[in-house]
């Protein structure tokens, strides 16, 4: 990030709201003095430039650029640490516990989450009670490679039932996370161990199957689980990767699509030239109207987007509200999960940029070549490539392309440097 | 007079409640079974707009808590905003105003909604917005001029059938004072359900309806106990009276013309001015045919009722532009009401000290008053 840039920009802002602040200042003198309530009163402010800048913070002077949330976040969930953070039984969250073992030459990626009621903030000033997995919404993102097996000792702490639900291809109904099956929902207190087979690549997603499945996912019961595929094992099934049959892959073919396995896989050193991120789009309903207040990637309406603009093209970052900072000269790859509920479909759209999608993220050729917006329905998800090499450093926004999800939280930036 | 005994005696309970309520507030024994808290009750009383980039919210926290407005959305859009006052937190029954920078469009309407900490919503629709005048002199004066139209001037023109009504025989005299009271009692219905509908806007802690039921009876009470002191209804006490609830009902209607103008709601044409005059040119005998069988009153008795039944438009208008708060609105209405139920009540005894009162010719001259009034009021909606 230009941080020297920031800085000018940030003084500029800075001066300007306090001359703002001075108008402002005075207007309430003058309201103050006559003590008129109403219109009269907001009307003698009228000569004046009342609208100024905003005291929240959120946006800045300009009326058509004022808008998005007004004020920071306090302490608690970090969009912008969660983005790039993996648990893969090796490493990941601190306070997550999870450890690899093996048994009988299969290796277990085993975590233990446990299920919390907390209040979570999802916008800035505006709280919402959540049921949570490990405290947090969206849930850890759990990274594993085809062919393990994951292993979850769950204990339920929330003051309600609920469950695992996993999108792979689980063998054992017994392992599927619904109240029919296995345990069924574990009450308040109880614990189980899940196990699924790690299959097969792509991103997934966790989520709790209680009933009623509306309030269990929107309150927050879910997350994101990424099965690496397995250069190995592309090389053997490469037809398993692509819309081919196996007599239509050539050599060079099955080299590609290993380059891409091994790209995708995250014991691998090709994986650390790939700038990867967990986007898991999300929303809240905060008044129990079966509609969303609040839409987000990663839960905070806004975060990726930016603290201070003048809407003439000035901008500062937040302290909490601010870019995505990317490496130009890197590529990008955006772990998308649809984890919103009321609304049927959820959206991404990128600003200046095509990218190729994955669906699902179960294929190693693009589903969809050259697109700059797609479309996930609830529970969908999919891969994104994205290459700014050729771009001009500076801000590129990303958001859905429903307008209303966008002005309700769903706007987000890049800022290549 | 009271003894010292009946003096402590009738303090005591009060003294024992008092020490009861420190001592609760100081013990709180009910610690332990509070259940939960009360629900946020948070109203957008009006908006207004002071010019074409801003919206102004005028928000009242009714609620037993504080309250803290985190966000505000426009159109479903979150906006940035700024709360008068220290900070975003509304105290209990505390007034704030709302300011977002938002560049609307006239005629538009515009959802606007707070998001209070909790995640609760606060709607209030702006229909069609239009920009607020203000209160500047200009507005004063253009109020003045409106209702010296609208109230004064239509009830001395009114009073100008003064002489002919002293030369009417009884009966029609009788006519004259029926037609009043059907101008009155319609004046009442009128006023009565637009405190209603006002009510229905005033913050839950104030209980509009009760506020507008305290309005009737106690204005009722006050004027027969006003009544009851003096030596019984003199024909010019009875005029004062019904130049009273007249002048307190057109106070009403000042206060729905200014506040409709200071919204922006409401264009004062000529035809809007044309159908007040209309409309309040019966109330002009109304207030003076009490005096018909009367020794002619010295001038300044005219030039009184007259001022005090026309005026009010004037003062209504002020304030209706400059608070415009539906509370205020409900209980001018109410008070109108139960001034106006009075004046019937006296116009009714006169013609009964003078006279039969259920005659044909006066039920119907009282229905022809509701009818004219009911006809004339096609005029001036706002």
């Amino acid at each position: 990030m230009n941080y020297g840039r920031a800085r000018a920009a940030t003084g500029r802002l800075e001066r300007r709201l306090v001359d703002g602040l001075d108008g402002e200042v005075s207007r309430r003198g003058v309201l103050g003095a006559i003590g008129v309530a109403g219109a009269g009163a907001a009307a003698l402010s009228g000569g004046a430039d009342a609208a100024s800048e905003s005291d929240g913070g959120g946006g800045g002077g300009d009326h058509h650029g004022g808008f998005g949330a007004a004020g920071e976040y306090g302490d608690g969930f970090d969009p912008h640490e969660f983005l790039r953070t993996f648990n893969t039984g090796y490493d990941g969250q601190a306070a997550l516990d999870q450890r690899v073992v093996e048994e009988d030459g299969q290796r277990i990626r085993e975590f233990d989450i446990t299920a919390v009621d907390t209040t979570i903030e999802v916008a800035p000033g505006v709280e919402f009670e959540a049921w949570s997995f490990h405290g947090q919404v969206p849930g850890p993102t759990l990274r594993v490679t085809e062919g393990d097996l994951i292993r979850v000792n769950f204990t339920n702490g929330s003051r309600h039932a609920h469950t695992i639900h996993p999108h792979v291809r689980n063998t054992n109904p017994e392992m599927d996370g619904v109240p029919t099956n296995g345990p069924g929902v574990l009450e308040t207190g109880e614990s189980f161990t899940y196990e699924w087979r790690a299959q097969p690549a792509g991103v997934h997603l966790y989520h709790c199957h209680s009933l009623p499945l509306k309030a269990h996912i929107h309150r927050g019961l879910y997350g994101t689980l990424i099965v690496d595929p397995d250069p190995e094992r592309v090389r053997e099934h490469p037809e398993e990767y692509a819309p081919f049959h196996a007599s239509q892959i050539t050599p060079a073919l099955r080299e590609e699509l290993v380059a891409e396995a091994k790209s995708r896989n995250h014991e691998y050193d090709e994986n650390d030239a790939v700038d990867e991120l967990v986007m898991v789009m999300n929303g809240f309903d905060t008044n129990f109207d079966g509609e969303n207040e609040v839409y987000a990637v990663n839960t905070r309406a806004f975060a990726y987007g930016v603290g201070e603009t003048d809407g003439r093209g000035e901008w500062a970052p937040g302290e909490t509200k601010r870019p995505v900072t990317i490496d130009g000269q890197e590529r990008q790859r955006v772990y998308l999960v649809n984890a919103i509920e009321f609304d049927p479909l959820n959206s991404f759209h990128t600003h200046s940029q095509f990218f190729d999608y994955y669906d699902h993220g179960t294929s190693l050729v693009p589903t969809h070549d050259t697109v700059d917006t797609i479309l996930q329905t609830q529970a969908q998800r999919g891969i994104i490539e994205l290459d700014y090499s050729e771009h001009d450093p500076g801000l590129y926004m990303f958001h859905a392309h429903q307008s209303e999800f966008a002005e309700l939280g769903w706007m987000s930036f890049f800022e290549v440097v | 007079m009271a003894t010292t005994r009946q003096w402590t005696t009738a303090v005591l309970p009060l003294a024992l409640l008092a020490v009861l309520v420190v001592g609760f507030l100081a013990v709180g024994p009910l610690a332990g079974v509070e259940s939960g808290s009360a629900l946020p009750d948070v109203t957008v009383t009006h908006a207004t707009m002071p010019n074409d980039e801003t919206v102004t919210l005028h928000v009242v926290n009714s609620g037993p808590d504080a309250v803290t407005v985190s966000q505000v959305l426009i159109d479903e859009a979150y906006w940035t905003f700024d709360v008068s006052g220290a900070d975003a937190t509304l105290a209990p029954m505390e007034r704030a105003t709302v300011t977002v920078p938002y560049h609307w469009q006239p005629g538009w309407d515009l959802h606007t909604t707070l998001v209070l900490s909790g995640g609760a919503t606060v709607g209030h629709t702006i229909v069609a917005p239009q920009q607020t005048p203000g209160l500047t002199g200009g507005l004063l004066w253009t109020l003045a001029v409106v209702g010296i139209f609208v109230g004064v001037v239509p009830v001395a023109l009114g009073m100008l059938w003064f002489p002919l009504l002293q030369t009417l025989a009884d009966r029609w005299l009788h006519a004259v004072l029926a037609f009043s009271a059907g101008v009155l009692g319609f004046l009442a219905f009128d006023a009565g359900f637009e405190a209603l509908g006002l009510a229905g806007q005033v913050p839950g802690a104030y209980e509009g309806e009760v506020l507008v039921a305290l309005g009737v009876v106690g204005t009722v009470l006050l004027v027969n106990a006003a009544a009851a002191r003096g030596e019984g209804a003199t024909p010019l006490r009875v005029a004062y009276l019904v130049a009273l609830g007249v002048g307190l009902h057109n106070l009403a209607e000042g206060l729905a013309i200014g506040g409709a103008y200071a919204l922006g709601r409401v264009s004062l044409g000529g035809f809007l001015v044309v159908g007040f005059m209309v409309h309040n040119v019966t109330e002009g005998p109304a207030v003076v045919a009490p005096l018909a069988r009367e020794e002619r009153p010295h001038p300044a008795h005219f030039v009184a009722i007259g001022a005090l039944a026309g005026l009010p438009v004037i003062l209504g208008g002020w304030i209706g532009s400059a608070a415009g708060s539906p509370t205020l609105g409900a209980l001018f209405l109410a008070v109108g009401v139960g001034a106006i139920m009075q004046v019937v009540w006296e116009v009714a005894g006169l013609i009964r000290s003078t006279g039969q009162l259920g005659t044909r010719t006066n039920l119907l001259a009282a229905g022809a008053g509701l009818a004219v009034m009911y006809a004339t009021d096609l005029l001036v909606a706002i």
